[in-house]
């Protein structure tokens, strides 16, 4: 126990401010009964505390606010006025919920720079600054936009019938960040924001089976309800790029989304094997402290033992299939056939369909 | 700015980091959770600074609302929520008096600043000379240094040791006590000097 002058003077101001542990605070009266520079100092900052605690002793000076709770009042009131200032993700079937939930992330981070301008001209990826990385993804969304019979938007792109899917689309990103470039930002992002409101407003986001028939975009047939999938994978990826941009840390999407993508992820890399890859048994590591277990996959031939095991973290996997890893970057575990690993991790990044 | 050895992982750090991350990806619920956890403690600092359960309200709503809608504001890797809340909700509460004070002058221009203080009833002068030196200290504790800031709140108005304080901000615990000792020093010093002129002006 300290009873020294020097060690009840380096503890005077927790004293004053209530915050000893019981077994520390005997030593400071009994030191202050001898010592009067001590007790001087110790009532001007015991002085001092009291006032931060308000007059006339009507606050607690010593008391934890937090051990009442919260005090009764209407927090329901509260919370509804606090819940104003900005839109929630929109409620919608499950398939949809990551689209949902990405969109008022990203709407969240543009908010940030809202507060200052030249912000949106930081570089992002390939050339693109934070407004033409928004405007890239008003043309990302597009295509199911229109495949949900949503209305053609400006600019208009003119495109032979027989061009090939990822050229059109070329063209058609650069016409449309050419297009946004001429406006403001909050323009851009008043277009991004208004496509996917629209496509989160659709029947096919609503329910479910309305979600079940198949659709190609992109080159890739897949349910609609997956195409939702691809949309929140796309949103996130290039949130995540603005974020790093802008040295903000963007959160993974919450655990169950997460997982959706995921599942979508692996799905679309077992066609891109195909049946005779060398078989590889293939780990997704859950977050730390998720509850889920981790989920094991075999990808390629079904016919042969497996040859290797490839363990990656969900979020890095996610990483790596929007190329934002090389394949030998990619933080992973390993064991066997280092040829049927790199297959597949070639193979993943190679899907950057991002 | 120096990095801070980190002694022990604070528990609620991975919670608050999840919590920003329902947040951020617009999950109401998330926001009914951190005003269930921190509602009282917001409200709590608040009343301290205005003496006015409706100004507190108000400034709780502000803090909550600064959360939903600006959730990148608050960074899980450099401290707690609890610390976090507590500092934005101290803030608003200080420009709320300030504003009221600049009110009450605008509404009675030869007034004296005693008078300036909120819902400054009849009532012994002693009690009003407090008002005032409260709000100078409050005015004070929000222009501490972050660090010192941050350990004030989590040892004052939050109710923690300062070794709760130490681990919940990973600093060594005899940082806490020493920053606590420097923090209160610094405000008492500021009782002593004059008014600040700008404030003074209603700046």
């Amino acid at each position: 126990m300290t009873t020294d002058h020097d060690g009840v003077r380096e503890l005077l101001g927790a004293w004053a401010f209530g915050a000893l542990p019981p077994q520390e605070e005997k030593a400071v009266p009994l030191h202050l009964g001898e010592c009067e520079s001590c007790a001087a100092e110790a009532e001007r900052l015991r002085e001092t505390a009291r006032l931060l605690g308000g007059p006339r002793g009507t606050a607690m000076i010593n008391g934890s606010a937090e051990r009442g709770g919260p005090s009764p009042g209407e927090p329901e009131g509260l919370l509804a006025l606090a819940l104003r200032s900005r839109p929630a993700a929109s409620r919608v079937a499950p398939h949809a919920a990551p689209y949902a939930a990405a969109v008022a992330g990203l709407q969240a981070l543009l908010r940030e720079l809202a507060e200052s301008e030249p912000s949106w001209a930081t570089p992002v990826v390939h050339d693109w600054d934070v407004h033409a990385t928004v405007g890239h993804l008003i043309a990302a969304d597009e295509p199911l936009a229109r495949g949900l019979g949503l209305d053609r938007r400006e600019p208009v792109t003119p495109a032979a019938e027989d061009t090939p899917w990822d050229v059109a689309w070329n063209a058609r990103t650069a016409d449309v960040i050419a297009y946004e470039r001429q406006r403001t930002p909050e323009e851009t992002v008043a277009a991004w924001a208004a496509q996917a409101g629209a496509l989160l407003a659709t029947p096919e986001a609503l329910d479910p089976e309305r979600a079940a028939h198949a659709l190609t975009l992109m080159g890739i047939r897949l349910p609609v309800a997956d195409h939702f999938l691809v949309r929140a994978f796309e949103t996130w990826i290039h949130t995540d790029d603005i974020g790093r941009a802008l040295g903000l840390a963007v959160p993974p999407p919450p655990g169950p989304h997460l997982w959706q993508l995921v599942r979508l992820a692996v799905h679309i890399l077992g066609m891109a094997l195909g049946t005779t890859a060398p078989p590889v048994l293939f780990t997704v590591a859950g977050e730390e402290g998720d509850e889920r277990d981790d989920t094991q996959w075999v990808l390629g031939s079904e016919d042969e033992p497996v040859r290797a095991e490839l363990v990656l973290e969900a979020v890095d996997f996610c990483l790596l299939v929007g190329g934002r890893y090389a394949p030998d970057e990619v933080p992973r575990g390993t064991s066997g056939d280092e040829a049927a690993v790199r297959n597949v991790l070639e193979r993943a990044a190679a899907l950057s369909w991002l | 700015m120096p990095v801070e050895q980190t002694l022990h992982e604070y528990e609620g750090a991975s919670a608050d980091a999840e919590l920003r991350r329902r947040l951020v990806y617009g999950d109401e619920s998330a926001l009914t959770e951190a005003y269930a956890a921190y509602g009282g403690l917001v409200r709590a600092v608040a009343v301290r600074v205005t003496h006015s359960p409706a100004a507190a309200e108000d400034v709780a709503q502000e803090v909550f609302a600064q959360l939903w809608s600006r959730p990148y504001g608050f960074d899980a890797r450099r401290g707690s929520l609890r610390t976090w809340l507590s500092v934005l909700a101290h803030r608003r509460a200080v420009d709320w008096v300030r504003s009221e004070a600049r009110h009450r002058k605008a509404a009675h221009a030869d007034d004296s600043a005693l008078q300036a203080i909120p819902d400054a009833g009849p009532g012994p002068d002693e009690a009003v000379v407090d008002r005032e030196r409260s709000l100078l200290l409050h005015t004070a504790l929000a222009e501490l240094p972050r660090t010192q800031r941050e350990v004030v709140h989590l040892a004052y108005f939050a109710g923690r040791t300062y070794r709760q304080a130490a681990v919940e901000l990973g600093i060594p615990e005899g940082t806490a006590k020493t920053r606590l000792r420097s923090a209160l020093r610094k405000l008492a010093e500021s009782l002593a000097e004059p008014p600040d002129p700008a404030w003074e002006r209603g700046a």
